[in-house]
């Protein structure tokens, strides 16, 4: 070992003693907590805190510093960022997850409400009611908003199919990865396993029906459903109205994009730019209008009124990302089937469509990401409770209420969220590249 | 060979024209056989109807072929987009409002006393109500009814339907029907709401069962006619009445009309107390989240582009998560995170002595705008910091490579080397997140309502309120729940605005560009 490894090791074992025990003094120093307005208060505890997250980032930084003067004295500064770094984006993850634990948190406790004594003894955190106390757990919120839930047994077997085949994506994918097989192996099963969960969770959807909320009373009589007892109901109407929105989309949409990706004609740009200007009108001010279309069609308190209503918002936008994407695929295919004989709606039909089933699908997620969100425009058109989505059903929590139960809101959200959370981590890339990228071209 | 695009228009507003009078048409004429069609078939008549002339169209005019691609997004656009932003102009420049619906209203019939010729003398004129109308009663349609009261004999009563013997005279609708309550001692009187055979079902039904024996229905005859006049409890129509029309009482319609200006007006007139504050702070909003999103969606990029960091795509994929859940509903958490005495967010402030006392997030204007800036952070970031990541993968490593064999430190290729690549980048990113956060209606809406009201302020521009939340606030939420009218117009404020930030962008990345040069 040279001298110079030797003093870095050194330097390396100095600075992390250092900072442990300068973290450990300051977090093990905090003065006495007190109660001020039913607040537990450490005082002045952010000095001490925010000096020990200083002092780890920079001992870290530092302890970093000294490993690489100790292995690459040319790198060291580069390890010293890189580990600064780290700790910094820790901070950050934190931060983002903490309002994420807590809803967790919320949704596992037996207590409805927030409003509840603090626990009197246990960790500081836990005493403050800033950590969730886990020796609370329980499932009884959930067991609350799904009690008026009532599954017929072919559903049971549906879901059932339905983990079975999430778990057989996921078995797959670590398969691939682990064995280090190549994609075009797991893919084919992939795809069969990825359409199986599509037509599975359809069915399901599908098959759902609001008579399966109702109770029976003693007397033989039915019992309508609380309404923070149906958030499976509001899901699955929620799931209905986006699904058939992302279908209508993607149906309208591909033959304007196509047309406008390859096809000249007069008056092609001019509708371009009308496409383009007329969706920037600020779209719910159009509520009263479109109100009063669906009231002259007989669609109020439809699911039908509403997808028609949520399509003609979504369609400018799919079509401008098909025309997008077609523009960046050679017209060679379609043009050697054509002088082969293909006609015009042949070439589309039989060539175009099947090369961009990625992009129709990420055109399906992206609109049913989109009304997924959309509260006004369904507030106005459904009325009935058994028509609510995720949205109107979480806002009858809050709103109008003297007392929010809170965990019941909780178990409803984190379970409302589910849906969504799966579809965007599985098509995360797509997804996230593409709508920057709509950002990035305007 | 190739037609303009002006006849390509035509001949599709004539095909267009063709479906609709067809659907409309099918659907009178079904109703005729099936009552009850929902009015929803016209729509399907009509698209059968379009579907089967198109090919005719077709075979005479094949250039029209492209624009059939682009018919189905076109007539769903017109329908679903077009047409309500062309209805709402319109609305801009109307008193539109939930007193003045256009519809007619029931609870101004009024009884007639006289009738002289054109010349009615109603009974109790205040019960018209003209007073929420622009011009009185001047210009206004009504409808004048002859009512007429006829026994009927009732077999059986249940659940609001009454059975009649014998149906009804035809000629003349069932308007009322008036019943007694034996068990109460009084009559009680309800609107019919249909006629099947000789089924009467009624919008309400009695609290306690009737006597059958003695029901009256109201048949009611009626013309319309506008009011040209009116003094007192004597009103002027447009013509006399119909020979033989007894005329026993009169109802008027909510009109609407055309007011001009008068909107942007009041809005202007309001400036000081709503539009300067909203509008200074819808701008503030925009300009601060950006900034601040912007802010630490660079830092976090630029350290999460750096190739040497570990787990960068573990750190991407874990602080997407805000991103990935539904916006709806984490702002509706967040509502329960800012609350002022049980809040995790004053926990957290409380315990490290942050604050002295708990702050009041949702109900002072300052903590509210505070709090609407953090929660757009959280929710915000993620796209942020994807976007900038996007641009910063675009700027080639070689770059890098020679600044930092050139000697250059981390710190001077930063400045050097990416914020300039950054900036032309980060242009239209900033620029679409103003024009989404201009209009950030869920946020607002969800979070705090526009709330905490202000003093000096108006019940619909409150502390927080943006533009868009003001517009929704008038226009449902104001006058009878409903200026619409007055939104119209602010929104069309909007649009300007939004179209403005649009074309600059649009001017800056060459998106339209790219689509006319070819």
């Amino acid at each position: 070992m040279r001298r110079a490894d030797r003093r870095g090791f050194l330097l390396l074992g100095l600075v992390v003693a250092v900072t442990v025990a300068g973290v450990w003094a300051l977090l093990g120093n905090l003065p006495e907590p007190i109660l001020r307005q039913r607040f537990l208060v450490v005082p002045s505890g952010w000095v001490y805190v925010l000096g020990a997250f200083v002092l780890a980032v920079l001992g870290t930084a530092t302890a970093a510093y000294a490993y690489g003067l100790a292995t690459r004295p040319g790198r060291a500064t580069a390890y010293a960022l890189t580990s600064g770094t780290h700790m910094f984006i820790w901070g950050v993850i934190l931060a983002t997850f903490y309002p994420a634990l807590i809803l967790l948190a919320v949704s596992f406790n037996p207590r409805d409400t927030i409003a509840g004594a603090l626990p009197r003894e246990g960790n500081l955190l836990v005493r403050a009611g800033v950590l969730p106390d886990a020796s609370e757990f329980s499932l009884v919120q959930y067991q609350k908003v799904l009690s008026h839930t009532h599954m017929l047994d072919y559903q049971w077997v549906l879901v059932g199919l339905l983990l079975a085949a999430a778990i057989g994506v996921l078995a797959t994918k670590l398969a691939g990865r682990l064995a280090h097989l190549p994609a075009y192996r797991t893919d084919a099963w992939s795809r069969v396993l990825g359409l199986t969960i599509f037509v599975v969770a359809a069915v399901l959807v599908v098959s759902i029906t609001p008579a399966q909320f109702y109770g029976l009373a003693a007397d033989g009589t039915r019992v309508a459903p609380a309404s923070d007892r149906t958030i499976l109901l509001y899901i699955r109407n929620t799931l209905l109205v986006s699904g058939l929105t992302g279908i209508f989309a993607v149906l309208i949409a591909t033959t304007a994009g196509y047309a406008f990706a390859r096809m000249r004609f007069e008056g092609r740009y001019q509708t371009l730019l009308s496409f383009v200007f007329v969706q920037m009108f600020p779209g719910f001010m159009a509520l009263v209008a479109i109100f009063w279309l669906m009231v002259r069609l007989d669609l109020v308190n439809t699911f039908t009124g509403l997808v028609l209503a949520y399509s003609g918002g979504a369609i400018a936008f799919s079509a401008w990302i098909f025309k997008g994407y077609l523009e960046s695929v050679s017209p060679a295919l379609e043009e050697s089937a054509m002088v082969d004989g293909a006609t015009r709606w042949g070439a589309f039909w039989r060539i175009i469509l099947p090369v961009s089933v990625p992009m129709l699908l990420f055109i399906f997620l992206l609109q049913f990401i989109g009304t997924y969100s959309e509260f006004i425009l369904a507030t106005t058109i459904l009325q009935g409770q058994e028509k609510w989505t995720v949205g109107m059903g979480l806002r009858a929590f809050t709103a109008g209420r003297f007392d929010t139960q809170w965990g019941a809101l909780m178990a409803s959200a984190v379970l409302g969220s589910i849906p969504i959370l799966i579809i965007f981590y599985s098509f995360q890339d797509a997804l996230t590249s593409q709508q920057t990228a709509g950002g990035v071209k305007g | 060979m190739a037609g303009g695009l002006v006849k390509s228009l035509l001949l599709l507003g004539a095909a267009l024209a063709f479906a609709i009078l067809v659907g409309a048409v099918g659907v009178v004429a079904l109703r005729l056989v099936w009552p009850g069609l929902p009015a929803w078939w016209g729509l399907i008549i009509g698209l059968a109807a379009l579907v089967a002339v198109l090919p005719v169209i077709a075979r005479r005019y094949a250039w029209i072929m492209p624009w059939y691609y682009v018919l189905p997004a076109i007539v769903f656009l017109l329908t679903f987009t077009f047409f309500p932003v062309l209805l709402t102009f319109w609305l801009a420049f109307t008193d539109f409002a939930g007193t003045r619906n256009g519809l007619l209203n029931v609870a101004t019939t009024t009884p007639v006393v006289a009738v002289d010729g054109s010349h009615l003398t109603v009974d109790n004129p205040l019960n018209l109500n003209c007073a929420v109308l622009r011009n009185g009663c001047v210009d206004v349609r009504a409808e004048v009814y002859s009512f007429e009261s006829l026994p009927v004999v009732v077999t059986a009563y249940a659940d609001g339907v009454l059975t009649l013997a014998e149906p009804l005279p035809r000629g003349r609708e069932p308007r009322q029907v008036e019943l007694f309550l034996p068990e109460l001692g009084f009559d009680f009187s309800t609107l019919v709401a249909e006629v099947d055979g000789l089924e009467l079902r009624l919008i309400r039904a009695p609290p306690f069962p009737p006597d059958l024996d003695v029901v009256t229905v109201q048949m009611a005859d009626e013309v319309r006619r506008t009011i040209v006049a009116h003094e007192g409890a004597v009103f002027t129509l447009d013509a006399p009445l119909p020979d033989g029309f007894e005329a026993t009482a009169i109802a008027r319609f909510n009109d609407y009309g055309f007011i001009g200006l008068q909107n942007f007006a009041t809005i202007l007139g309001r400036a000081q107390r709503a539009l300067i504050p909203v509008f200074t702070w819808n701008i503030t909003f925009a300009f601060l989240t950006i900034l601040i999103n912007t802010a630490f969606g660079v830092l976090l990029a630029v350290l999460l582009n750096n190739p040497d960091l570990r787990f960068r795509n573990l750190y991407r994929t874990l602080l997407i998560l805000p991103w990935a859940l539904p916006s709806i509903i984490t702002i509706q958490v967040w509502r329960g995170f800012l609350n002022e005495n049980f809040g995790v967010i004053n926990r957290v402030l409380m315990l490290l002595d942050i604050t002295h006392t708990p702050v009041n997030w949702l109900g002072e204007a300052l903590a509210a705008k505070g709090a609407i800036l953090l929660v757009n952070l959280w929710l915000g970031l993620p796209f942020m910091m994807t976007a900038v990541l996007g641009a910063l993968s675009a700027i080639p490593r070689e770059l890098y490579e020679a600044s930092r064999i050139d000697g250059a430190s981390p710190w001077q290729g930063f400045w050097g080397v990416t914020a300039p690549l950054l900036r032309t980048a980060l242009v239209p990113i900033t620029l679409t997140g103003f024009a989404f956060n201009f209009n950030n209606f869920n946020l607002i809406f969800l979070l705090t309502e526009g709330g905490p009201p202000i003093e000096g302020g108006t019940a619909t521009a409150r502390g927080t309120d943006i533009l868009i939340s003001w517009a929704f606030n008038e226009a449902f939420r104001s006058q009878g729940g409903f200026a619409y009218g007055l939104g119209s117009a602010i929104s069309i404020l909007i649009f300007v605005i939004t179209l403005a930030v649009s074309l600059v962008n649009f001017r800056v990345t060459g998106a339209l560009k790219e689509v006319s040069n070819t």
